[in-house]
């Protein structure tokens, strides 16, 4: 029961979140919006019992990602002024919108098909850090070395581009 | 749910969440005290109410009072309000949510049933400080951003990137403990540390992985904005940093979430590298199962530790000159007798402990967990005291020296400790 609630407050802070993102004009309101987002995600993947997930999204998107984005907001002090003005924003939302209905349509049919299923908080250790590393290194061994060597690919792309730029600027 | 459970959830969430509260009065009173010895003077010791002045925590009350009333100036150029005032709330709410997954005692069984002894029973440990840390970074760059003013904006600018670059060294050090620990919630932690290793030395994280203490202690540090890392507020370069436009209680609270980040540090520091709550040689089923001379022994220890500490009283507060009927000494017997009618209560509970209890029993079981709180919140405070060492011992760094030290030195030597860590691991099996 009180499973039900805590989705419907989790799944309309992350609905208001992305509408606020969005519709604000203020480029620091619309970050802390996903911000909000993010947070309200990693509560509903902590009602799917994902416990690992949740604090991977906590850690790395509320905390990290997002952070920076503040981070780099208040580093280049952006105002409203500094940004392009956006006279038709009312027509691409509302074009937007209609383009968007058919999808919705067929996302609710989607949605009205799948049985109803009670929730309920999935034991055994399921979604558990030592779990999800067991799957990981057993199961999906091969997709996840994949994964982290495309990791490593953007992390020394991203050296190598920060040593271009500073033998540019000597 | 029985009584006991909601009790029990009431006490532990209490514990978690007060705690931290009332160790800002014994944070702020050392911190000044220590300034003072450092700095060869007497520190706080005018405020007081009918003459009995506890020490200098009079002053914590008298300064709390002041800022509760002072005006609540909110500057006409700042824009966002709203950010401005949510800034103070992020990191006071962040700091304190940071010791929920703290284990203060051993898991309690009371009527055959367990109680994970943490605010939050949950076994995700270290990633959840790891989380909550990083959302403090939110409250310094709002704080920074929204006053408008150009030393705050540098304040946060320098204070968040050095909390997200000391960030990764602190989570490699974490990774290779866990290598060690073999889990990663910090109850199994420090259920771990009770071991002994050859029988006579506590297995701490500060004797298994002695570079990963050093690099955690260091982040740590720098993720409190403590000298020698407190570039933010620079006082003669920056004014204050990035809380210089807040006043009154606003102010306040940022001041209490710095020492309640500060408390939450270190009782993660004690937690995974000086064996949490555990007595050192001595094991909860070690204590459980013997009682009795447990209880004798407290029994005798502390009216001899009372004695002494009776007799530091006296010696320290006195007046500096002699003086007919000094209040002071006569102050000094109050405390004292105060202590001794306190350790009066406490002997009394130990008769019957004594008298009465048999091993395994809830009394028994209580007695262990109290122990255990009390011995880890004395490690907290030993913690806490080295927190205000170093402020008052080191200069402050240059903020390219911070930053080299972060990314050039702790960040190489923390990924060399995971490979050696894990060479070592697999070889032993």
């Amino acid at each position: 029961m009180y499973i039900d609630t805590l989705f419907s407050i989790f799944a309309l802070t992350a609905v208001a979140g992305s509408l606020g993102l969005v519709l604000f004009r203020h480029p620091m309101r619309s970050a802390l919006c996903l911000a909000v987002t993010m947070i309200s995600l990693a509560g509903i993947y902590a009602l799917l019992s994902a416990k690992l997930i949740f604090l991977l999204q906590l850690i790395v998107y509320a905390g990290a990602v997002t952070a920076l984005i503040v981070f780099i907001i208040m580093f280049l002090n952006l105002r409203e002024k500094d940004l392009p003005e956006e006279n038709e924003r009312f027509t691409y939302f509302i074009g937007g919108a209609v383009v968007l209905i058919p999808v919705a349509w067929f996302m609710i049919k989607v949605m009205k098909s799948i049985p109803e299923v009670k929730n309920s908080i999935v034991g055994n250790g399921f979604g558990s850090i030592k779990e999800v590393g067991q799957m990981l290194f057993t199961n999906w061994l091969v997709p996840f070395e994949i994964i982290s060597l495309l990791l490593l690919v953007t992390l020394i792309g991203a050296v190598v581009l920060a040593g271009i730029r500073r033998e540019s600027n000597d | 749910m029985t009584t006991l459970d909601i009790v029990m959830v009431i006490v532990r969430v209490s514990i978690s969440a007060f705690v931290p509260l009332c160790f800002l009065a014994v944070c702020v009173t050392m911190e000044r005290r220590v300034a003072g010895f450092v700095q060869d003077r007497s520190g706080p010791n005018r405020a007081g109410i009918y003459g009995f002045r506890a020490g200098g925590l009079v002053q914590n009350l008298a300064d709390g009072i002041k800022l509760a009333f002072k005006e609540d100036i909110i500057s006409e150029h700042v824009e966002h309000k709203f950010l401005y005032v949510l800034a103070p709330i992020i990191s006071m709410a962040a700091a304190i949510i940071s010791f929920a997954l703290i284990p203060f005692a051993d898991t309690l069984v009371l009527d055959g049933k367990a109680y994970v002894m943490q605010g939050i029973p949950w076994d995700t440990g270290i990633l959840w400080f790891l989380a909550v840390t990083g959302f403090s970074v939110y409250g310094i760059i709002l704080a920074g951003w929204s006053s408008t003013n150009k030393y705050s904006l540098l304040g946060a600018l320098r204070s968040a990137s050095q909390v997200i670059s000391y960030e990764i060294p602190m989570g490699l050090a974490v990774i290779s403990l866990l290598i060690v620990y073999g889990s990663i919630n910090l109850s199994d932690i420090a259920r771990f540390q009770g071991q002994n290793w050859l029988g006579f030395i506590p297995m701490w994280g500060i004797f298994l992985q002695p570079l990963a203490a050093v690099i955690f202690i260091v982040a740590a540090f720098a993720e409190c904005n403590r000298t020698p890392f407190d570039l933010a507020e620079g006082e003669s370069e920056l004014v204050a940093g990035f809380h210089l436009e807040y006043s009154a209680m606003k102010f306040a609270v940022f001041f209490m979430g710095e020492y309640v980040a500060m408390f939450a540090s270190s009782a993660v520091i004690v937690t995974l590298f000086f064996g949490g709550y555990n007595i050192p040689f001595f094991s909860t089923d070690f204590l459980i199962r013997n009682i009795k001379p447990v209880a004798f022994v407290m029994l005798v220890i502390l009216p001899v530790f009372m004695f002494y500490f009776a007799k530091w009283i006296r010696r320290n507060n006195r007046s500096q000159y002699p003086r007919e009927n000094d209040p002071r000494e006569a102050e000094a017997t109050v405390y004292i007798r105060c202590f001794w009618i306190l350790i009066g209560v406490i002997e009394v509970f130990l008769l019957a402990i004594l008298a009465f209890a048999q091993p395994d029993t809830a009394a028994a079981h209580l007695l262990v967990a109290l122990m255990q709180i009390c011995t880890f919140l004395l490690k907290v405070t030993l913690m806490l005291f080295v927190y205000v060492w170093v402020r008052w011992t080191i200069p402050r760094f240059r903020y390219d020296q911070l930053q080299i030290l972060g990314w050039q030195k702790l960040l190489p030597l923390a990924l060399l400790n995971i490979f050696v860590t894990g060479a070592i691991v697999v070889a032993l099996g």
